[in-house]
C-alpha cells in the first residue's frame, strides 16, 4: 500500500493550503474551550456550592420513606416550578444577549378583556378609585406644566447664542465632534438642515436705509421757531406739489372731454345709432344734385396714360442734371472744408466735452434718484414718506399736552415697505357673507321649530 | 450634430429671479406660512433689474424672490413643523366646527411652539451684528408693549414685548449707555451707544394705545416680525446681562410673569412698569462693580491727524462726564409730570428717583426728603416749595443730556418760559453754517463772545479805563525787560572778575593758559529758534504735495469739495463780519446818544 509520504516542504500559499498543512488543533481547542466557557459560564467566576457537592450521605443509600403528598398539594408546589412547555423559550447558553436593549412585548393577558372593562367601569362607578383617580389627574397635570415650562424657550432665553451654546436644532451631532475629524467631513456628514448656512446677502435697499431716520427737528414739542418754520415750509410745499400733480392729472383726464348734457348725449346716440340706415326723405335736401340726371361715382377710375419718348428723355435729363449739381456741391464743399479743419476741430471738441458733462450730470441724476427711489416690489405702489406736520395750535410746549397725530404702526409698516423689507400691500377686508334666510314651506312647520324660532329670538334680546 | 437648443429664460436673469407663486410650489407651503417664514428668516422680495425678463416674458409687476433666497429657506428645518402644524390647525378647526370646545381646549393648549433661536444666530452670526439691526427691533417692541390683546396678535406677545423692554432698559440703565435724547410729538427718540453701535429707537408717549384702522396695517405681518424681534431681544438682553455682570432674567415686579392675571387696569400696569425700572438689579456673586474703562489709549493709524485725535480725546471725556452726570443727586417727580422717560434717563446717569407714593407704588423716598436735590413740575406754580432743592421743568433733564453738561436752571425753573428744545440729531457734517452767536450760545453753554462786553451802563467806565489799562501793561512790559537787563549785567560782571582773579600768574603761562582756552572755548549757544510761520509754511507745502497724490478719479470731486468749503467759509465770514460793523455801529448810536444826553444834563443843570 502506498504510505503517505510526509511531504517536507508544502505550499503554504492560500489560506486553504496554509491550514491544511499546518496543525491548528490547539488553537481550535482552546477556542472550543472558551466558547463552553462563555456558554456555560467561567470556571473560575463560579462559586464553589456550585461546583462542589458536599457528600453527607455516604455511600450506603438508605431510601428515606416520605409521606406521599396530596394531589392538590403536589399541584401547588408544582405552580411555582416553571412550566415545561416554557422552558424551551429559556437561554441555554450563558452568552449574553448581543441585543442589550429589546422592545418590550406585552405578556399575554395584558390588554384587557371585555369582562375586566365591565369589572373596572362597575368599581369606577362605586367610587373605589375615586381618589386615585383624581391623583393621578392632578400628577398628569404637574407633568404637562413642568414640560411646558422647560419647552418655553421665549420665556426664558437662557443661551449664550453668541458665545459657546449652540441652538438646538443646528450643529453637527455628537458622534461627528471629535478632533480627528476633519471640518470638511464634519460638513459633510452633517443633514442640510441642520447646517447653519450663511444667508444670500440682502437688498441693498433694505441693507443701507436707516430703519429710524433721524427726525427734522421741527418736530421738537417744543421746537424753536426757526426750525418749525422750516418744517412747515417743507410741508407746504410738499402739499403744494401734490396739488399741482392733482391738477394736472385732472386736466388730463377729466378735463379733457368737454362736458354735454343728458339732452345732448341722448342726440349723439341716436345719430351714432341710426347711421347707415335709410334717412327719412327730407325735400330740402335734394336740390342741385337733381339738375342734371348724369350718374357720377365717387371715386372715378385712373386712366393709365403713358409718357412718350421725349418727355422721358426730358425726365431723365433733369434727374441727370440735378444729381450733377449735388455731386458740384459736395465738391466744392471739400476743397473750403479743408481751410475749415481748425474750427471744425474746435466744434467737435467743445461739443464732446458739452455731451461728457450732460453724461455726468445724467449719471450723478440717476443715482440720486435710485439711492431715495421706492422700491416696486408688487403691483401696489410703496407709500412715499410725508413730512411730519405738526399744527401750530397744537404745539402746548408742556410735556403734560401733547398731541401726537402721527401713527406710529402705520409709520412702521410703511417704513418696511419703503425699505423693501415688505411688498407694498393693500390690506383686503374680508366681506361679511351674507346668509341666506329662507322659511320653510307652511305644511312642513312644526310646533318645535315656531317654538325654536321664538326662543331664539328672546335670545337674541 | 447639431447642439441642443437652448430654452429661453434658463439661465441669466430670467433664472435668478422666481415668482411668489413658483416659490410656493417649490415650498409647498400656503401664502400665509410663506408670509412668516420669510419674514422670519428675513427673506425679502427683490427687485430686478430688467422685469420683463426676471418675469420669463411676462407683463405686469409681479413680486420676485431670488432663486436662490428660495434655495436658502429649502434647507430650513421650520418649513417641517409648519407642515406638521398643518395637522393642528385641522384638528382644531374641525374642533371648532363640531362644537367640541373640550378637545379644541386641549388642543390649542398643546399646539406645539416653533423655535427660531437659530434664526436668530443664522441672521446675526455676530453680536454686533445683532446690536445693529436692533432699531426697527426695539421700536416694534416699544410700541406692541403698549397693545392690548388683539385678534391677530398672539395673547402673550404684548406681554413678553413689556418684559424685554423693561429689560432692555434696565441694561441700558447698567451700561449707563444712553447718549441722546428727543421729544417729539411723534414720541421719545432714544439714542444709545453699545459696543461701538448707535441704537435710536422711538417710544410712543404715555404708553396708551392708539384705536388701529383695520385697513391701514396688516397686524398679522407686523406681529410676526414682533414675534422674530422678542426672540432677538431676548438673546441681546441675555448677552447684555451676562457682560454687565448681571443675573439674567432680573427678578421684576409681579406684573411681568405671564401666570399673574390678577391685574388687568392699564394704569397699574405702567405704574408696575415705571416701578419695575426703578429696581436695582442682582449682581453676579462674585463679580465686582463695572469697571471704569480705561484711558484711550493712542495708537499710530495710518492718517494719524492730531486734530482728530484731540476732537475724540475730548469726546470720550464728555461721554465720561455724561455718564455720571447725575450721581449722588436725588430727584422727585411731581405726579403730573410723564415718569417713565425721567426714571430712565435719570437712573441712567446715576441719578436716584422717587414720587408721590400715595399715587403710585415703587416710590424709594418721600417728597419730604430734605436730601432732594431737584424736584421735576410741570405746574406754573406750587403751594408748599422746600428750600433745600430747585424745582425744574422736565425740560431740563433732556437738555441736560443732550448738552451734556448739568445746564444752568435758571431758564427751566418753574413757571419759566421754556427755551425751545433743539434736536441732538443734526447732521454734524453740516456744521459750516453761519450761527449768529445768540444761538452758538443756546447750543453750547461754554461759548463765549469773543467781543463780549458787560452791561450797557458800565461800558463807558470800561472805555475809558482801557487807556489806563495800556499803559499799565506798557509798564509792566518795561519793568520786566529792565529785570532781564539788570540780571545779564550781573552775570557780565562775574565773568570779569573771574578773569581778573588770575592776574597774579606769569605771562607766558597765561598766554598758554589763553590759547588752550581757546581751543577749548565753549561759544554761547544759540537755542534753536521754530519760526511757527516757517513751519506753517512747510505745512502747507507738505499739504499741496499730498494733495497732488490724489487720484485722477477722485480729484474732481476733491477740488468741488474745497471750492464749496472756501465758499461757505468766506459766506460765514462774511456774515460774521457784517454783524460785527452792525454791532459796533449800534454801540456807537448808543454811545453818542449817551454823550448827547449827558450834555443835555450838563447843560440843564448849568
Amino acid at each position: 500500500m502506498s504510505v503517505v509520504k510526509k511531504k517536507k516542504r508544502v505550499s503554504k500559499k492560500n489560506k486553504k493550503a496554509w491550514g491544511k498543512y499546518s496543525d491548528i488543533r490547539d488553537v481550535e481547542e482552546f477556542l472550543e474551550d472558551q466558547r463552553l466557557e462563555e456558554r456555560l459560564g467561567k470556571f473560575e467566576t463560579k462559586p464553589d456550592s456550585e461546583l462542589f457537592v458536599v457528600d453527607t450521605a455516604g455511600d450506603n443509600d438508605e431510601v428515606e420513606d416520605k409521606k406521599p403528598i396530596s394531589h392538590k398539594l403536589q399541584k401547588r408546589a408544582k405552580l411555582k416550578e416553571l412550566p415545561k412547555c416554557f422552558e424551551v423559550l429559556l437561554p441555554t447558553s450563558k452568552v449574553q444577549d448581543p441585543n442589550a436593549k429589546r422592545n418590550h412585548v406585552n405578556p399575554i393577558g395584558f390588554k384587557p378583556t371585555a369582562l375586566s372593562k365591565l369589572k373596572q367601569k362597575k368599581l369606577e362607578e362605586k367610587g373605589v378609585f375615586e381618589k386615585k383617580l383624581q391623583e393621578a389627574k392632578k400628577n398628569r397635570q404637574l407633568a404637562r406644566d413642568k414640560k411646558r415650562k422647560a419647552k418655553q424657550v421665549r420665556q426664558n432665553f437662557s443661551k449664550d447664542l453668541w458665545g459657546q451654546d449652540l441652538p438646538e436644532s443646528k450643529g453637527i451631532p455628537e458622534t461627528l465632534v471629535d478632533e480627528f475629524i476633519s471640518p470638511e467631513a464634519q460638513l459633510h456628514n452633517v443633514l442640510p438642515t441642520q447646517r447653519l448656512r450663511p444667508k444670500p446677502p440682502l437688498a441693498k435697499t433694505v441693507v443701507t436705509r436707516a430703519a429710524v431716520e433721524a427726525p427734522h427737528p421741527g418736530v421738537s414739542y417744543n421746537p424753536s421757531y426757526q426750525e418749525h418754520q422750516e418744517l412747515l415750509q417743507q410741508v407746504g410745499q410738499h402739499e403744494m406739489k401734490m396739488m399741482k400733480r392733482e391738477a394736472h392729472l385732472n386736466r388730463v383726464t377729466t378735463g379733457m372731454f368737454r362736458r354735454v348734457t343728458q339732452q345732448e348725449k341722448e342726440n349723439q346716440w341716436r345719430e351714432e345709432m341710426s347711421a347707415g340706415l335709410p334717412q327719412p326723405h327730407n325735400p330740402a335736401n335734394d336740390s342741385g344734385s337733381e339738375t342734371d340726371n348724369e350718374y357720377k361715382a365717387v371715386n372715378p377710375p385712373v386712366k393709365n396714360k403713358k409718357k412718350d419718348h421725349k418727355a422721358r428723355r426730358k425726365q431723365r435729363e433733369r434727374l441727370e442734371e440735378k444729381e450733377r449739381l449735388k455731386r458740384e456741391k459736395i465738391d466744392k464743399k471739400k476743397i473750403t472744408d479743408l481751410y475749415r479743419l481748425r474750427k471744425l476741430q474746435s466744434t467737435i471738441q467743445t461739443r464732446e466735452q458739452k455731451q461728457a458733462e450732460e453724461r455726468a450730470k445724467r449719471l450723478e441724476k440717476r443715482a440720486a434718484t435710485e439711492a431715495t427711489a421706492l422700491p416696486a416690489l408688487s403691483a401696489h405702489k410703496t407709500p412715499v414718506k410725508e413730512p411730519d406736520f405738526v399744527d401750530p395750535k397744537q404745539l402746548s410746549g408742556d410735556l403734560r399736552n401733547i398731541q401726537s397725530t402721527t401713527n406710529l404702526l402705520r409709520d412702521r409698516f410703511e417704513s418696511l415697505q419703503r425699505r423693501g423689507a415688505l411688498a407694498a400691500s393693500k390690506v383686503m377686508m374680508k366681506k361679511k357673507r351674507k346668509l341666506k334666510s329662507y322659511f320653510k314651506p307652511g305644511h312642513k312647520v312644526t310646533e318645535k321649530d315656531i317654538e325654536k324660532y321664538v326662543n331664539r329670538n328672546v335670545k337674541k334680546k | 450634430m447639431v447642439s441642443k437648443k437652448k430654452k429661453k429664460y434658463s439661465s441669466g436673469e430670467g433664472a435668478q429671479f422666481m415668482t411668489r407663486k413658483a416659490a410656493l410650489k417649490k415650498l409647498q407651503l400656503s401664502l400665509k406660512d410663506f408670509r412668516r417664514i420669510c419674514i422670519l428668516k428675513g427673506i425679502y422680495p427683490r427687485e430686478p433689474r430688467n422685469r420683463k425678463r426676471a418675469q420669463k416674458g411676462a407683463g405686469g409687476i409681479k413680486t420676485l424672490y431670488h432663486t436662490k433666497d428660495i434655495k436658502f429657506l429649502l434647507h430650513e428645518p421650520i418649513i417641517w413643523k409648519l407642515r406638521e402644524l398643518k395637522v393642528y390647525q385641522q384638528k382644531i378647526r374641525r374642533a371648532r366646527a363640531m362644537r367640541e370646545y373640550k378637545n379644541m381646549k386641549k388642543y390649542l393648549r398643546d399646539y406645539p411652539e416653533i423655535n427660531i433661536d437659530h434664526i436668530v444666530k443664522e441672521r446675526y452670526p455676530t453680536f454686533v451684528d445683532a446690536l445693529r439691526d436692533l432699531d426697527d427691533c426695539l421700536t416694534l417692541c416699544f410700541l406692541f408693549s403698549t397693545f392690548p390683546s388683539l385678534k391677530k396678535v398672539p395673547r402673550d406677545q404684548s406681554m413678553l414685548c413689556r418684559r424685554l423692554t423693561v429689560e432692555f432698559m434696565h441694561a441700558i440703565i447698567a451700561a449707563k449707555a444712553l447718549r441722546r435724547v428727543f421729544v417729539s410729538v411723534k414720541g421719545y427718540y432714544y439714542q444709545v451707544e453699545l459696543e461701538g453701535q448707535t441704537i435710536t429707537w422711538i417710544v410712543p408717549h404715555h404708553f396708551s394705545f392708539q384705536p388701529q384702522n383695520k385697513d391701514e396695517v396688516d397686524f398679522k405681518i407686523m406681529s410676526t416680525f414682533v414675534e422674530f424681534y422678542t426672540m432677538m431681544l431676548g438673546f441681546v438682553n441675555y448677552k447684555l446681562y451676562h457682560s454687565l455682570n448681571l443675573v439674567y432674567p432680573p427678578k421684576l415686579t409681579a406684573a411681568f410673569s405671564a401666570d399673574d392675571k390678577e391685574l388687568i387696569d392699564e394704569q397699574a400696569y405702567v405704574a408696575e412698569r415705571i416701578a419695575a425700572m426703578n429696581l436695582s438689579l442682582a449682581r453676579v456673586p462674585g463679580s465686582n462693580e463695572a469697571e471704569e474703562l480705561p484711558e484711550m489709549d493712542i495708537f499710530d493709524t495710518e492718517d494719524n491727524d492730531p486734530q482728530k485725535m484731540e476732537e475724540a480725546k475730548l469726546e470720550a471725556e464728555k461721554v465720561k462726564k455724561l455718564k455720571t452726570m447725575f450721581k449722588g443727586l436725588k430727584f422727585f417727580i411731581n405726579r403730573e409730570v410723564p415718569r417713565e422717560p425721567l426714571v430712565f434717563i435719570i437712573r441712567c446717569f446715576g441719578g436716584e428717583v422717587s414720587w408721590d407714593k400715595d399715587h403710585f407704588v415703587g416710590a424709594t423716598f418721600d417728597e419730604t426728603d430734605e436730601s432732594i436735590a431737584y424736584q421735576i413740575v410741570d405746574r406754573p406754580s406750587m403751594d408748599k416749595q422746600y428750600l433745600s432743592r430747585y424745582y425744574v421743568q422736565p425740560q431740563w433733564v433732556f437738555d441736560s443730556v443732550n448738552a451734556r453738561t448739568l445746564l444752568p436752571i435758571n431758564k427751566y425753573l418753574m413757571g419759566a418760559v421754556l427755551p425751545p428744545h433743539l434736536s441732538p440729531f443734526v447732521d454734524k457734517t453740516k456744521d459750516q453754517v453761519y450761527m449768529p452767536p445768540e444761538e452758538r450760545a443756546l447750543n453750547d453753554p461754554n461759548f463765549k463772545p469773543l467781543n463780549e462786553e458787560s452791561g450797557s451802563d458800565i461800558e463807558e467806565a470800561s472805555d475809558e479805563d482801557k487807556e489806563e489799562e495800556e499803559q499799565d501793561s506798557e509798564e509792566d512790559g518795561d519793568a520786566e525787560a529792565a529785570l532781564a537787563k539788570q540780571y545779564q549785567q550781573e552775570v557780565e560782571e562775574d565773568s570779569d572778575s573771574d578773569e581778573d582773579q588770575d592776574d597774579g600768574l606769569d605771562p607766558e603761562k597765561k598766554k598758554l593758559a589763553k590759547e588752550k582756552k581757546k581751543a577749548m572755548a565753549v561759544t554761547a549757544g544759540v537755542p534753536h529758534k521754530e519760526h511757527p510761520y516757517q513751519k506753517e509754511i512747510e505745512d502747507k507745502q507738505a499739504f499741496r504735495l499730498r494733495e497732488k497724490l490724489v487720484r485722477k478719479k477722485h480729484r474732481n470731486l476733491y477740488k468741488s469739495m474745497k471750492a464749496g468749503q472756501e465758499k461757505r467759509k468766506k459766506e460765514i465770514w462774511l456774515l460774521r463780519k457784517k454783524r460785527r460793523l452792525h454791532d459796533e455801529k449800534v454801540k456807537e448810536e448808543k454811545k453818542a446818544e449817551k454823550r448827547k444826553q449827558r450834555m443835555q444834563a450838563l447843560e440843564a443843570s448849568t
